[in-house]
């Protein structure tokens, strides 16, 4: 399952993926002034509301990550191609970063609305829980060298850690938790509706530029690998 | 001091922007380091955009 050369060329130029970074964060940007200099104060929380733009969809990019990489371990295990390993893994940083910015933004929502930076409620616990094992993951991507072992042992954690989601997700109806059930525009005012819907597409977009991004270098890095054993073994 | 609920809204934002760049600045330096990596040991860096 080499990583060959042909398949590097099939990388963005470098002009375009800045262009296209570009355009995910003007969307981006567009999306948060829109919501929020369109939705109102709201009743109990006043204009702390508006974290919800951010926080909320951050959670949502994280949970699809973390199914990306249950989908490409479960591909990587039955197909054992290289390419959906290293998606896998690309997907699980980008998750991470998500992950730990909805635990960061959750606190800064958390202090003013419940009085406490954090406390031990299903849902925070839960959601630290995911984003340490997928800390684990990317750690144990770092320690193995062998990259067939490295592939298979991720794809397992991968799996594993991408159960926890849906336990995540359901931790609020399960358990008697101080946070509140999920959000989504079904559950919501219609006044902040479109804003959610709007920060969320634009998340989307950074996301899936952040995955095919990472996924890029990666096959460079793995590329780099390959070369450097073959010119060990003095096959150059 | 009780931070007022404007200053937490404005901390959410100003940390949403500070990790996603982040993440970019850290893809542009592994890029940077992968094709480095990758021209030194192939000789054929130059071909990469």
């Amino acid at each position: 399952m080499p990583t060959n050369d042909r398949s590097l060329d099939s990388s963005l130029p470098r002009r375009t993926g800045i262009w296209l970074a570009f355009a995910c964060f003007a969307v981006l940007g567009a999306a948060q002034a829109y919501s929020i200099s369109n939705s109102p104060a709201e009743g109990d929380m006043g204009h702390l509301q508006k974290i919800m733009y951010v926080h909320v969809p951050a959670a949502w990019m994280t949970f699809l990550a973390f199914f990306v990489v249950l989908v490409f371990s479960v591909l990587y295990l039955w197909r054992r191609r290289e390419a959906y390993d290293l998606i896998a893994a690309s997907a699980a940083e980008v998750g991470a970063v998500f992950n730990g910015l909805t635990l960061a933004l959750g606190m800064i929502w958390g202090r003013p609305t419940w009085g406490v930076w954090w406390t031990w409620d299903a849902r925070l616990t839960s959601t630290l829980v995911l984003f340490l094992i997928f800390i684990g993951y990317l750690a144990l991507r770092g320690f193995v060298d062998d990259p067939g072992q490295r592939a298979r042992w991720s794809a397992a954690v991968g799996i594993i850690g991408a159960i926890n989601v849906p336990i995540v997700y359901m931790s609020v109806m399960w358990w008697r938790t101080l946070h509140q059930q999920p959000s989504s525009p079904s559950t919501l005012d219609p006044a902040y509706t479109l804003g959610l819907r709007l920060n969320a597409i634009a998340l989307l977009l950074v996301m899936i530029y952040f995955i095919r991004r990472r996924y890029e270098i990666a096959r460079l890095e793995r590329a780099a690998e390959q070369a450097a054993q073959m010119a060990a073994m003095g096959g150059r | 001091m009780i931070a007022s609920n404007e200053t937490f809204v404005i901390a959410a934002y100003a940390l949403t922007w500070l990790v996603l760049l982040g993440y970019v600045w850290r893809l542009v330096s592994k890029d940077g380091r992968a094709r480095g990596d990758y021209a030194r040991v192939s000789g054929r860096g130059e071909d990469l955009r």
